[in-house]
Order: structure tokens, then C-alpha cells, then sequence
């Protein structure tokens, strides 16, 4: 091969691997970009020329700084000075550019140094990736994961995340306002930490059925249970849970709300209402008294002025006869009236009929005891109740039995606040009596009834500073009109049985 | 001269009205019934003593509502109430208006007629005080002027020479005012002077 020949083929061999080294630089997908040492460009592919939004000579004009957005230019500097002092050989920086029209973009460079050989002038080069849409969702997440940690951080509940063994993993500040413990004191200790004795074992079986199952002991949504403070104060508590899998582990994250001070105002609410219905059930009363005084009263002054009338002229001899006959028609008139009044009134505390219904004794008696409520609890009062199986039913006023069993169940009640030396009990029986009749007895542990026995169903009398005087009568009478007795025992050794009887219903077998 | 002595009764119920009627005229008292306050109203009023037997609880204008209305029409005839059911506070409030008594329904009928005859004893008494200072007021307006200024200087204790001086007249032209004066007051003595001159001041409405 002559000189020249080989001259040639060097040349043309030259040639190819320029074009493919141009191809490449221009197909690339990165940004591809070639700087002198001054920092100005003087070679770069369409992509990143795209990327900033000039055209080849506008941006040759330019410098690497004068692309770089003003606040990543120091960091910048900073390591190409460490490039050029040959601290490394080449390195990464994330960095926004500044483009033409003057909007931002993200970019992840890799730039060398590609040092001078031959008498040519070392140069930079840098591959360039646009990473706007990382960078964008990136702040996103941060933003949600930023917020999340301001509502946990900020919540006025206590929200607290469990590994699968119940082990507390996080804590928020609310917790210690709630709890009183430190959020470092709770961290790797069990949840029940914060229960009272009660529920933990509670928690425990229902916690590890769940993780077995997937079966909820509780409600996870909102269930009113019982917290216990670091001092050992229990209160009320609404808890929520909820579940998540992060690497094949399960972290359950709960929200606990104090919610005592909702429950002493649904207590408070209750004792108005309470207190209303007493005070107006009073006021009725106290009206109808007066109204039934001045009706009464005007016929009666009649008679006894028409009456004394007469005593005076008699006792002067001088009562004419047919003055005589006319007086004692209107004493006659005003009499009649004086007991139609009473009649009215009569008809009008019964105006509300009596519905009767065949009725499961133990059904009313199971009503009343729901009715009741958190009154036993609230009392500490322990409620025995001995029903006896397969009553015949009776016909009855559902609301009036209910009535009576009520004011029976909340004299007994009374009866025994007072108590503190021994157990409050509260007995509930039903049986057949001899007769047939059922029976029902409300038995109490209080005060009983002492030498007043007999007069408790008298109306108007009470034993009790705000009584009305008006319960047994008026259970008496209720009971009386279904065909039964109401009548009270001493209970042995303290307390008083109330019981009474309703005949079996028509019809069903003895 | 005087008539008989009226007790009026205002009570809206037909039967205790006509009780009432019947129990005083049984005791010899002359009665007017009426069902409303404002029957009563409506008729004039006799020029004897007189008392009224009030209900308390009336249609239309109630019986503490009428006391009130009546002292604003300067008649102060005394008031005796009934109520079918009194309370405290109401039963105060009429007494302190100037009511005889505050009887609850059934009252016993003496209680009544004691209250009944109570209170036309002050009203006569009311009446004849009026009837003395109007014939007081009478006379002293018969006075001269000359005279009602001499005798208001006698009542004040000032001896006739002074008045004369402060006058600037004759001491014996004082003595003939003054006993002109005593003559026509149909006065004794100077202390019944000063008695009556004190009536006719302490009469005067406020």
C-alpha cells in the first residue's frame, strides 16, 4: 500500500468513526453538551438545545453559568473548581437551568473534564436528563407527606401507629396531652399500656383473632371504649383504626379522642331533660290543683253564703218560705255543679284510654331494665334478676305496665343512694303465684319503709325531699285497673319488696 | 241628707253574685251586683257610704287592674277582694293599693260582713271629713279678702297690734275683721280657728 493509498484510507477510516460519533451525539436521548475551559459552549445536540430553547449560535454565544438558574450556580462553581483542582475525575449535580422564555428546567447533569491531548485545549462535557417531571412529583409527595405529618403532628387526637405485635411505633404530641406520657416513653411498648386492666386481655385475643382471621373484634370506625391516663385516671375514649402493608409488614394507625367532656354533656343534657320533665310534670299538677281549686271553690261559696244567709234570717225569725225554697235551689244547683266539675276533671285524668294487648311480662320487664339504662351502673347498683321461664301473658297496657315497673325500679334506686355500709342490690322477680296470677316483685337493699309503710300509697305523700307523692298511687291505680294489687313488704334484713299481680291473660293454659 | 249605705259586688260568677246579694241583704245591707267592672263603671255612684265586694279574677278587666283604674278616677271607695285561689304576692299587691281585705273563696260569712262593715265605716268617716272641709272651704271663701288675710295673720299668732301695724291700719278695725271673720267660720275660740284653718291646709290635694 503506497503512501498515499494508506494515507486515504486512514482518512476515510477517520471519516466513519467521526460520523458515527456525530450520529450518536445527536441521537442521543440525553442533552449532550461540550463547553471550552471558559465555560462557553461550542457544541450541543438538539435535545438539550431544545431543552433551554435556543438555536445553536445563540447558545454558543452563552457560558454554562449563564444557562445555570441563579440560585444553583454556587454549588455548581463549587465543584467545578474541584474538577479543575483534580479533586475527582467527574461529577453529578441536579440543577435547573434557566430557558429562553425564561421558564425553569430540572436537569441531572454528569459532567467530565476531558483533559487537552495534543495540543488541543481541555474541554467540558456534560450529559444532560431532564428530570422536570421527577423533580415535580417529588415535591408533590413531599407536600402530601409534609401535610400529613402537620395533621398528626397538630391533631387534637391521639394518633398512634402499631406494629403486628401491637407494639407502639409512633405517637403524636396529643398523646401525651391525653395520655400523659412522653411519645418516647410509648415507643416498642404494647398498646394496652393504655388501657385499664379490663380490656387489655380484651385487646389482645381480639387483636391476634384479627391478625389470624381478619376477623374485627371492634367496630374500627368510632367505638366508645375506656382509656387509661399515665396518673391512672380512666375516661372515655372513641377510637378509630385503620391498616396498611409496607414490605410485607402490617402497621396499624389509630386515632383516640377524648371524648369525656361529650359524655358529661350527653350527661348533663339527660339530667335537664330529666329535670324539665319533673318540673313540668309538677306544673301541670300544681295548674290542674289550682284550676280545680277556683272551679270548686266558686260553687261551694255559693252554698255557704246562701246557707249562712238563711242561718240568719231563720235565727230572726224572718225567713220567708219561698226565700227559704229559692236559696236551697241554688245551694241544690250549686251542689250539682261543684260535682260536675269534679266529674269533668275525673274524665279528664283518664282521658288517655288504656290500650290492652296480650304481653310477656318478662318483655316489659326486659324493656324497662334497657330503659334504665347506665342507671345501675351509675348508682352502684347490682341488678339481680330471677325471670321465670314461660309465663302466660297478660292483657295489658304495654306503656302503663312500664310505667309502673319504672317507678317501682327507680323508687328502689332511690331508695338505696343513702346506702354506703352495705351492697346495693336491686332484685327483679317474676313468677305465678298461687292463684295463677302472675307476680312481680321489685326488691330493694335501701332504707325501707319503717313504720310508713302504709301510707306511701296515699297520694301527695313522700318520703323523698322531691318527690311528688303521686308514683305508687297512681301505679296502684294502674295496676288496679288491669285487675291486679300492688302492695309493698319489708325486704330481710334492709329494704322493701314492692310486688304486684296481673291476672293471666284469657285463654292461656294454666 | 244621707242615703242608706250601698255595698257593690263585682263577680263575674252568677251564682256566688247572687249569694252575696242574698247573705248581706239578710244582715240588712243594701246591695248592687254587677257581672263586670265596667257594669260598674257605667252607673252613677251614690252620695252614701259605700264599699266594694271585688273578684279578684274578673272577665275583661281584672280586679287589681279595676282598683287601679278607680283611684285614677278619684274614687276611693273601699275594696274588699275575693279570689277562688289568692296567692301571696297578689293579695299584697291589693292591700298595698289601699284594699279593706283579701278573703280566699270559701270565706266563712262573717268574715265578710265584718270586712263589709269595716270598710263602710271608713267610708262614712271618709265621707264626713269631705263634707267637713268642703263646708270649711265654703265658708272661708265667704270671707272678704281683708278678712281671710286678717284671720291667717291670727292663726300664725301675731296679737292684733301687730297686725294692725303691718297692715297700716287702726287696731279696732282689726277687731272688727277678726270677729266678722269668727262669726262667719261659725269659730268659738281662736284655738277652733286654728283647727279648722289646719283642715282646710291639710285637705288641700297633693
Amino acid at each position: 500500500m503506497s503512501h498515499a493509498e494508506s494515507a486515504a484510507a486512514y482518512a476515510e477510516a477517520r471519516q466513519q468513526v467521526e460520523q458515527r460519533w456525530r450520529t450518536a451525539f445527536e441521537n442521543s436521548a440525553n442533552g449532550i453538551a461540550m463547553a471550552d475551559f471558559a465555560g462557553r459552549f461550542f457544541a450541543a445536540n438538539s435535545v438539550f438545545r431544545n431543552m433551554l430553547g435556543y438555536t445553536e449560535s445563540e447558545l454558543y454565544q452563552l457560558t454554562f453559568l449563564d444557562v445555570t438558574y441563579e440560585e444553583d450556580r454556587k454549588a455548581n462553581k463549587e465543584l467545578v473548581r474541584e474538577l479543575v483542582e483534580g479533586k475527582r475525575q467527574h461529577f453529578q449535580i441536579e440543577k435547573r437551568y434557566c430557558r429562553k422564555d425564561g421558564t425553569l428546567v430540572w436537569v441531572r447533569n454528569n459532567v467530565a473534564l476531558v483533559p487537552g491531548l495534543g495540543g488541543a485545549a481541555p474541554f467540558w462535557f456534560a450529559v444532560v436528563e431532564d428530570i422536570t417531571q421527577r423533580k415535580e412529583e417529588e415535591s408533590a409527595r413531599r407536600y402530601t407527606e409534609e401535610n400529613y405529618r402537620l395533621v398528626v403532628e397538630t391533631a387534637s387526637d391521639a394518633v398512634i401507629s402499631l406494629d403486628e405485635t401491637s407494639a407502639i411505633l409512633l405517637a403524636n404530641p396529643a398523646t401525651t396531652r391525653i395520655f400523659g406520657y412522653d411519645p418516647a416513653e410509648l415507643i416498642g411498648k404494647p398498646l394496652t399500656l393504655l388501657m385499664p386492666e379490663f380490656l387489655r386481655k380484651l385487646h389482645d385475643v381480639g387483636f391476634k383473632r384479627y391478625l389470624a382471621t381478619g376477623q374485627r373484634h371492634i367496630n374500627w370506625q368510632g367505638t366508645e371504649l375506656v382509656g387509661l391516663r399515665k396518673n391512672g385516671q380512666e375516661f372515655p375514649v372513641e377510637v378509630s383504626f385503620g391498616e396498611l402493608t409496607k414490605d410485607g409488614h402490617r402497621v396499624f394507625t389509630g386515632f383516640i379522642r377524648d371524648i369525656s367532656e361529650r359524655k358529661q354533656a350527653q350527661r348533663a343534657i339527660q339530667n335537664a331533660q330529666a329535670e324539665l320533665a319533673r318540673v313540668s310534670r309538677l306544673t301541670t299538677m300544681g295548674e290542674l290543683a289550682a284550676s280545680i281549686a277556683h272551679e270548686v271553690n266558686q260553687p261551694l261559696t255559693a252554698v255557704n253564703n246562701n246557707s249562712s244567709a238563711c242561718l240568719r234570717l231563720l235565727a230572726n225569725q224572718n225567713l220567708q218560705p219561698d226565700v227559704l225554697r229559692r236559696a236551697l235551689e241554688e245551694i241544690v244547683a250549686d251542689g250539682t255543679r261543684a260535682s260536675a266539675i269534679i266529674t269533668r276533671i275525673r274524665a279528664f285524668i283518664k282521658k288517655a284510654p288504656a290500650e290492652k294487648n296480650r304481653l310477656d311480662v318478662n318483655e316489659v320487664i326486659g324493656e324497662v331494665l334497657v330503659m334504665m339504662g347506665h342507671g345501675f351502673e351509675e348508682n352502684r347498683i347490682l341488678l339481680q334478676s330471677e325471670l321465670a321461664q314461660a309465663l302466660p301473658p297478660v292483657l295489658g297496657d304495654r306503656v302503663q305496665l312500664q310505667q309502673v315497673l319504672l317507678n317501682l325500679i327507680m323508687n328502689g334506686l332511690e331508695a338505696m343512694t343513702a346506702v354506703t355500709n352495705r351492697p346495693r342490690t336491686l332484685w327483679v322477680h317474676s313468677r305465678i303465684d298461687e292463684s295463677g296470677d302472675i307476680l312481680v316483685a321489685v326488691r330493694d337493699s335501701g332504707t325501707g319503709l319503717g313504720s310508713e309503710s302504709d301510707r306511701v300509697f296515699t297520694p301527695f305523700f313522700t318520703t323523698k325531699a322531691n318527690g311528688m307523692g303521686m308514683g305508687l298511687s297512681i301505679s296502684r291505680s294502674l295496676i288496679e285497673s288491669h285487675g291486679g294489687r300492688l302492695w309493698s313488704s319489708p325486704n330481710s334484713p334492709h329494704g322493701a319488696i314492692f310486688s304486684f299481680t296481673l291476672p293471666a291473660a284469657a285463654g292461656s293454659p294454666p | 241628707m244621707t242615703q242608706a249605705p250601698v255595698v257593690f259586688v263585682v263577680d263575674d260568677d252568677p251564682s256566688v253574685r247572687s249569694s252575696l246579694k242574698f247573705l248581706m241583704s239578710s244582715v240588712g245591707l243594701q246591695v248592687e251586683s254587677f257581672d263586670s267592672a265596667d257594669a260598674l263603671l257605667e252607673r252613677k255612684l251614690p252620695d252614701a257610704p259605700s264599699c266594694l265586694v271585688l273578684d279578684v279574677r274578673l272577665r275583661g278587666l281584672s280586679g287589681l287592674d279595676f282598683q287601679r283604674e278607680l283611684a285614677a278616677r278619684n274614687c276611693h271607695m273601699p275594696i274588699i277582694f275575693i279570689t277562688g285561689h289568692g296567692d301571696i304576692p297578689m293579695s299584697v299587691r291589693a292591700m298595698k293599693a289601699g284594699a279593706v281585705e283579701f278573703l280566699t273563696k270559701p270565706f266563712r260569712d262573717q268574715d265578710l260582713l265584718d270586712a263589709v262593715r269595716i270598710a263602710l265605716e271608713k267610708d262614712r268617716g271618709r265621707r264626713e271629713r269631705k263634707k267637713e272641709v268642703s263646708d270649711l272651704k265654703e265658708r272661708f271663701n265667704s270671707l272678704t279678702p281683708r278678712e281671710q288675710k286678717v284671720i291667717s295673720m291670727v292663726v300664725s299668732g301675731m296679737l292684733n297690734k301687730q297686725i294692725a301695724d303691718q297692715l297700716g291700719t287702726a287696731e279696732n278695725t282689726v277687731k272688727v275683721h277678726r270677729s266678722r271673720a269668727m262669726e262667719k267660720m261659725h269659730a268659738q275660740s281662736v284655738a277652733e280657728l286654728v283647727k279648722m284653718i289646719d283642715k282646710l291646709e291639710s285637705s288641700v290635694e297633693p
